[in-house]
């Protein structure tokens, strides 16, 4: 009897559950109308000094355009949720699948790691829902998708092969023995890899390789081979982009340093200090003598102050900014595939950074073409464009 | 060539000197109890963290090597009390002898999540201890030191001989070998057993302390940085053979060179060969460089 009794409510409860699960489900599956557009933003915010001054520096970029949209008249409203991804690969694809499931948002953008980039992309261009992905810059993220028509993965950032390209051009032309010095993390292995592939390509090699896990402390060893193989440009694709410096002044080697477009990071220059920074050559995507460019940093400044870092890295959060709003914006509703269609034909562009009015084609979804991409250089404290 | 080599050496050595002070700690609390902290690595942690805020702060080095010695002489008494000793009291209720591994670490994770409430999840620079750039070297015959990294060799040996001294010379030392060898029989003799067994344990965290604030200016600061000191220390106190300081010693300074020299032959795998070749030099001496292959090392 007792247990009959029990079997009963077990099978209530089960009823209960189901029904308010139910409910639950019918609730979160209503989807905002129109006027109220969710836009999904990963960025790693926590982890390593230079991850985090990418993922908050574009973010203030996104931020600044959604004021300037609403400042404008923009019809939609649109709502940012943002994640910390803290540059963990697992944590941000899971953080995306919140995004779709929970948040039911229409449009993604984000984030720092490449590695982060590539594991989540797979799942919005399967769930229909666009992104533009940045600061990320590893080559592939869209070419990946580029022949699945349509792909829903966009990009405004820095593109790795570009400028390695450019720095590869440059180094061979300038210096007899080039070194690379790359982290053993998929980042760095996938660059050493572009990097020995593109010095073959120019009938040359490299004159040492060395590696360095991503957590070490000390690399006196590394720079000490880079030293005697005579490296008089050490091409620096580690993330943590301070540590060769500090090798340098104890085994008195002083070669040129180039590197990912991080080094041009304030942070790089407060770690490593002034007078060791000077001279060293990165990829840049923005030239602040270009008086537009000189406008936004004007403002940036005045909007976050002593936050605000990293001018072109803001600028193309910006720009991304300003293309997802523009393309909600004409797409007119909440459906991620106007909104991906909105986003490819999107127009009329005013851009902070090289990215052009109509930055997107079917065949194209790159902000940045190889040509916006210039060698840029420390020099008394500030980058400016190498010549 | 000579100069590379020296170059090499002179900077594993440093690394070394890190590894055998948190190494030190380890020994001392595994040779009085047969227990040792888990967390020994995630005590370095919060003492680079501390020692950080404080010099940004504009505390002087020494005043802050103080505070830092007090918080973690604190923290060490606390582990003792809360994560160790009780288990003791609840016998085999407590989970049987091995229980201490879980609660040290435990301890260890707690510690972690704390430093991330309060420093953030990022990594952090802390500043130099006595010099305003990065870039204070002292050219000795052709090889480039840091003077953070003279004062680690020179601490580390120091700290060292002082323990040699208090262990085999002193009051205290005796009672710690005596607690060691046999906890009742010391009793009997006037040994105070549980005040002996806190001290270790604060002694050993103070140690994890000294690593914490000579390690911070070298390394990057962020609260997961623990474990691999853990793991690198608890690897250099079996070579040590956990049961001779001098062992100890030996076996950190190797670790710290084998490190840089396996950097430098095949710098791709750099982590890995010293690991590896600790496994194989337990294979051969399981009992470490100076253990005595007894039934109880103790």
């Amino acid at each position: 009897m007792k247990k009959m009794e029990k079997e009963e409510s077990t099978v209530m409860r089960r009823i209960l559950l189901g029904a308010t699960l139910l409910a639950l489900g019918t609730l979160g599956a209503a989807r905002a109308d129109a006027e109220d557009v969710k836009v999904g933003v990963v960025e790693g915010l926590s982890g390593p000094p230079a991850i985090v001054d990418f993922g908050e520096s574009y973010l203030q970029g996104i931020k600044l355009a959604l004021e300037d949209y609403k400042k404008n008249g923009g019809k939609a409203g649109i709502e940012l949720i943002v994640y910390d991804d803290e540059a963990n690969p697992q944590r941000a694809v899971s953080l995306v699948q919140r995004l779709l499931q929970n948040d039911r948002v229409s449009a993604v953008m984000g984030t720092v790691s490449s590695g982060n980039v590539m594991a989540f992309a797979p799942l919005l261009q399967r769930a229909q829902v666009p992104l533009i992905a940045g600061p990320s810059i590893a080559t592939n993220i869209t070419t990946d998708f580029i022949d699945q028509k349509p792909s829903y993965i966009f990009r405004c950032s820095m593109v790795e092969k570009y400028q390695i390209d450019k720095m590869l051009d440059w180094g061979v032309k300038n210096f007899d023995k080039v070194g690379l010095l790359h982290s053993t993390t998929g980042y760095g292995n996938f660059a050493a890899k572009a990097i020995e592939e593109g010095m073959k390509a120019r009938g040359q090699e490299l004159e040492a390789v060395e590696a360095a896990a991503p957590g070490v402390s000390d690399l006196t060893p590394q720079m000490i081979r880079l030293r005697d193989a005579g490296a008089g440009l050490v091409l620096n694709f580690h993330e943590s982009f301070e540590l060769p410096y500090r090798a340098m002044p104890r085994i008195g080697y002083t070669p040129v340093v180039a590197g990912n477009w991080g080094l041009s990071s304030q942070k790089v220059l407060d770690i490593v200090g002034r007078d060791a920074i000077e001279g060293t050559v990165m990829g840049q995507a923005l030239d602040l003598s270009d008086p537009d460019a000189a406008a936004f940093d004007k403002r940036m400044r005045e909007v976050y102050g002593s936050d605000y870092r990293w001018p072109v890295v803001a600028a193309l959060g910006y720009d991304a900014g300003q293309i997802m709003f523009k393309a909600i914006d004409q797409a007119g509703s909440d459906d991620p595939k106007a909104i991906r269609d909105a986003i490819e034909a999107v127009d009329g562009i005013d851009a902070v950074s090289a990215t052009p009015a109509k930055p997107f084609s079917s065949s194209d979804h790159e902000c940045l073409n190889a040509d916006d991409v210039f060698l840029g250089v420390w020099r008394d404290g500030q980058v400016v464009q190498l010549n | 060539m000579l100069t590379t080599f020296l170059q090499i050496l002179v900077s594993g050595l440093a690394m070394g000197a890190i590894y055998t002070l948190t190494a030190k700690g380890l020994f001392i609390a595994h040779l009085a109890t047969h227990r040792l902290n888990f967390g020994q690595g995630d005590f370095l942690m919060i003492a680079a963290f501390i020692s950080m805020s404080l010099l940004l702060a504009g505390l002087p080095v020494i005043l802050t090597l103080l505070v830092v010695l007090v918080a973690l002489g604190l923290l060490g008494w606390a582990l003792e009390r809360f994560a160790i000793r009780p288990l003791d009291r609840l016998g085999a209720r407590g989970g049987g002898a091995y229980s201490w591994i879980l609660t040290t670490a435990g301890a260890a994770l707690i510690l972690q999540n704390v430093a991330e409430l309060i420093w953030g999840k990022s990594a952090q620079y802390s500043p130099p201890l006595f010099s305003s750039g990065r870039d204070n070297v002292i050219m000795i015959g052709g090889v480039g030191l840091f003077v953070e990294e003279i004062l680690v060799l020179v601490l580390s040996a120091v700290v060292v001989a002082l323990f040699y001294w208090l262990l085999f010379r002193s009051k205290w030392g005796r009672a710690v070998y005596a607690v060691a060898f046999n906890p009742e029989a010391a009793a009997l003799f006037g040994v105070d057993v549980k005040r002996t067994v806190v001290l270790v344990f604060v002694a050993a965290s103070m140690l994890a302390g000294v690593s914490g604030v000579l390690v911070g200016p070298l390394v990057t600061v962020h609260p997961h940085m623990g474990l691999i000191f853990t793991i690198k220390a608890l690897a250099v106190a079996s070579i040590g053979g956990f049961s001779n300081p001098l062992g100890v010693l030996i076996g950190g300074l190797l670790f710290g060179v084998a490190e840089a020299f396996s950097n430098y032959f095949d710098s791709s795998f750099g982590d890995l060969y010293p690991l590896l070749f600790i496994l194989a030099f337990l294979v051969v001496r399981p009992s470490g460089l100076f253990g005595e292959a007894r039934k109880d090392v103790r």
